[in-house]
């Protein structure tokens, strides 16, 4: 095969400059760590083998979108909290940890409180109606391209600004680690994961997700063991020392100022819950199981999976705190070196040395590659399977167009990823993530949801309450303090909230409401009408889209 | 739609499984997703209207009720997911199933 042998010309082409990269570059602590460097490039290898392996199975559509319909319950729970637990989560909610203690866990419990809320509302249905994206479900009854238009664009925003939330990180992350330039890192990690979704598509994003997760679910697990066991496995002498050597004290064990006034409270909190239910990448994998039951499965494993890891990173982050700040070894100028994003990485040297923290500097790293791929997953998915099928292929549906479109969407994807990565270089992008969960919230959750529950829906409701949502999101986090302010640098913001959820997210459900009522038209009433076939459907699994054999 | 020839969509829709299903849906899923909307919800409002009250350490040590609610939260999430994935296989699943088989589909 032609698209085989290209394969293992840039997967030996990319092994070497990897390998050659890797070993050329010092570790943090200005040496070369042979553990980061063996794991990091035995991890590459195994994800390339795999992804050969992946190609040559890959030959449908089901098999490019949807592994082929074939991942068990477990398996897909344990992807889901592979594409779900991302460096930025890791990193991020342990370095909040260790600067403001309890705020971390606010984070954390947000990330986590979707789950019951996609499985009890979303996964079933969404799995019954859908073949390969969202969009399948939000359309079904649906007129086919307005919706899927406005469906496509919500994915794409919230992919965009996810990819660049986490391409940033992963330069400034690997620049830091392995002392290599920062392009040099945007640029590997674009290849990769180009490579894995173009030729292996989603059977190999899956085993990438499924090898991630358990790395870092040992990482994590044998660095919060280390902590505890320092403490004689007593969270409350953890939190005592802690308290003692903060300079906060007591404080860390309370809110603090993460959330200050209650409509940004609850605007948060929404963004997060409601969010997770929105996300293109996490939707898309419901598709890859053969059946309801598993889809449900799925979600029990992948909160079980989050749960255990974010009460890990409260853990690490309280570690940090006491054997960090006792060690002047791990600052520079009386700040943590590299910022409090690092404090994860410094504390697995501080528990285990250089070898601990070659491992997870290195899982840090498999752990961007792996979410990165499954969000350029789902972009290309809704380039070629709602944008390119339904308004260039239109009746003319041939597999094989669709699937070569999405690994040109891939690539390009791919180069745009690395673009943006790097002219957000110096930029702070930790709004990013934010406003993809808002996005999601605000624009694709509403119509999924309405969509399948709603019978008075019609595409008019849809299509402008949705694009209504999505528009006051990303207006308002860019007239908020956290663009206008800090990112544009202007004195006060237009818009006071930092969280403008429970704002757009009104918006997209008053909007969808109102214009769905207002909608007399004969295709309304059509719409209306095919209401319970579809319900019927979403309820029993009637015809919903079965799994391939290979 | 793709139910079997021989039975309609309203027909379906009458067959005491489906009436059954979708009742047996109803008493579960409105009170679980409540309970979760509710508890997370209460939680942050506690968190903008009452923070002292989180930080206050429940007993004579340093852990606070915040850090003890908020980690329950989490098992919380766990426990209902648990509990609709038990229900669902025991008490939906099968009367999805007897659907299916009488509209020929699987």
């Amino acid at each position: 095969m032609k698209l085989l042998s290209l394969f293992s010309a840039f997967a030996a082409l990319l092994a070497l400059i990897t390998a050659s990269a890797a070993w050329a570059s010092a570790g943090a602590r200005g040496e070369v760590n042979l553990t980061s460097i063996a794991t990091f490039v035995t991890f590459v290898a195994v994800t390339l083998v795999i992804t050969y392996w992946a190609a040559r199975r890959t030959k449908t559509a089901k098999d490019f979108y949807a592994a082929g319909g074939g991942i068990t319950g477990f398996q897909n729970g344990l992807a889901i909290a592979g594409d779900y637990m991302s460096a930025a989560s890791f990193l991020g909610i342990a370095g909040l940890v260790y600067t403001s203690g309890f705020d971390g866990l606010i984070y954390a419990i947000g990330f986590l409180v979707g789950w019951p809320i996609v499985l009890l509302l979303i996964a079933e249905p969404l799995r019954n109606l859908g073949k390969y994206t969202f969009a399948d479900v939000a359309s079904f009854r649906l007129q086919q391209k307005p919706i899927r238009i406005l469906a496509a664009s919500g994915s794409l925003v919230t992919v965009i600004f996810y990819l660049i939330a986490q391409m940033v990180g992963a330069g400034k992350l690997i620049e830091l680690l392995f002392d290599m330039r920062y392009e040099w890192a945007v640029v590997i990690v674009g290849v990769l994961m180009t490579l894995y979704v173009t030729f292996g598509g989603m059977l190999a994003t899956t085993w990438v997700q499924l090898i991630k997760a358990v790395l870092l679910l040992s990482g994590a697990t044998l660095m919060a063991v280390l902590v505890l066991a320092q403490f004689g496995f007593s969270m409350e002498t953890l939190f005592v020392e802690a308290t003692q050597v903060h300079a906060k004290g007591t404080a860390i064990m309370a809110p603090g100022t993460l959330v200050s006034d209650p409509i940004s409270a609850i605007s948060l909190g929404m963004a997060l819950m409601f969010g997770t239910a929105g996300l293109p990448h996490i939707l898309m994998r419901f598709f890859t199981v053969r059946d309801a039951v598993q889809a449900r499965r799925s979600v029990f494993y992948a909160t079980g999976f989050i749960g255990y890891f974010y009460i890990l990173t409260f853990i690490i982050g309280f570690g940090a705190i006491v054997l960090l700040l006792k060690n002047p070894d791990y600052f520079t100028n009386g700040v943590l070196s590299g910022g409090a994003n690092m404090a994860a990485i410094h504390l697995s040297h501080a528990l285990g040395g250089d070898m601990l923290l070659g491992f997870i500097s290195a899982v840090a790293f498999a752990t961007i590659l792996a979410v990165v791929s499954g969000l350029t997953l789902a972009g290309s998915s809704a380039i070629s399977h709602d944008l390119y099928a339904t308004l260039i292929l239109k009746d003319k549906r041939d597999e094989q167009k669709e699937i070569r479109a999405s690994r040109i969407a891939t690539i390009i994807l791919g180069i745009v990823a690395v673009l943006l990565g790097i002219v957000f270089e110096n930029q702070n992008v930790a709004f990013m993530v934010g406003l993809a969960f808002c996005v999601a919230a605000s624009a694709n959750f509403p119509i999924l949801l309405l969509s399948m529950y709603w019978r008075r829906l019609t595409t008019r409701g849809a299509v402008i309450g949705g694009a209504l949502g999505l528009l006051t999101a990303v207006v308002l986090v860019f007239i908020g303090p956290t663009v206008w302010v800090d990112a544009f640098g202007f004195k006060e913001a237009i818009f006071p909230y930092k969280y403008p959820a429970i704002f757009s997210i009104s918006v997209a459900f008053i909007g969808i409401w109102v214009f769905s009522l207002l909608d007399n038209s004969a295709t309304a009433k059509q719409e209306q009408a095919a209401f319970d076939a579809q319900f019927v459907r979403s309820q029993t699994g009637i015809g919903a889209a079965e799994a391939s054999d290979h | 739609m793709s139910a079997n020839e021989s039975l309609t969509l309203d027909d379906l829709q009458r067959l005491p499984e489906y009436i059954a299903l979708t009742r047996a849906r109803h008493r579960i899923l409105w009170p679980l997703a409540s309970v979760t909307i509710l508890a997370y919800f209460a939680l942050i409002l506690a968190i903008a209207f009452f923070p002292q009250a989180l930080g206050e350490p429940i007993g004579k040590g340093v852990t606070s009720l915040g850090v003890v609610l908020g980690l329950g939260i989490i098992l919380f999430c766990l426990v209902i997911t648990g509990i609709y994935v038990r229900y669902a296989n025991k008490v939906l699943e099968p009367l999805a199933q007897a659907i299916r088989t009488k509209a020929g589909d699987k």
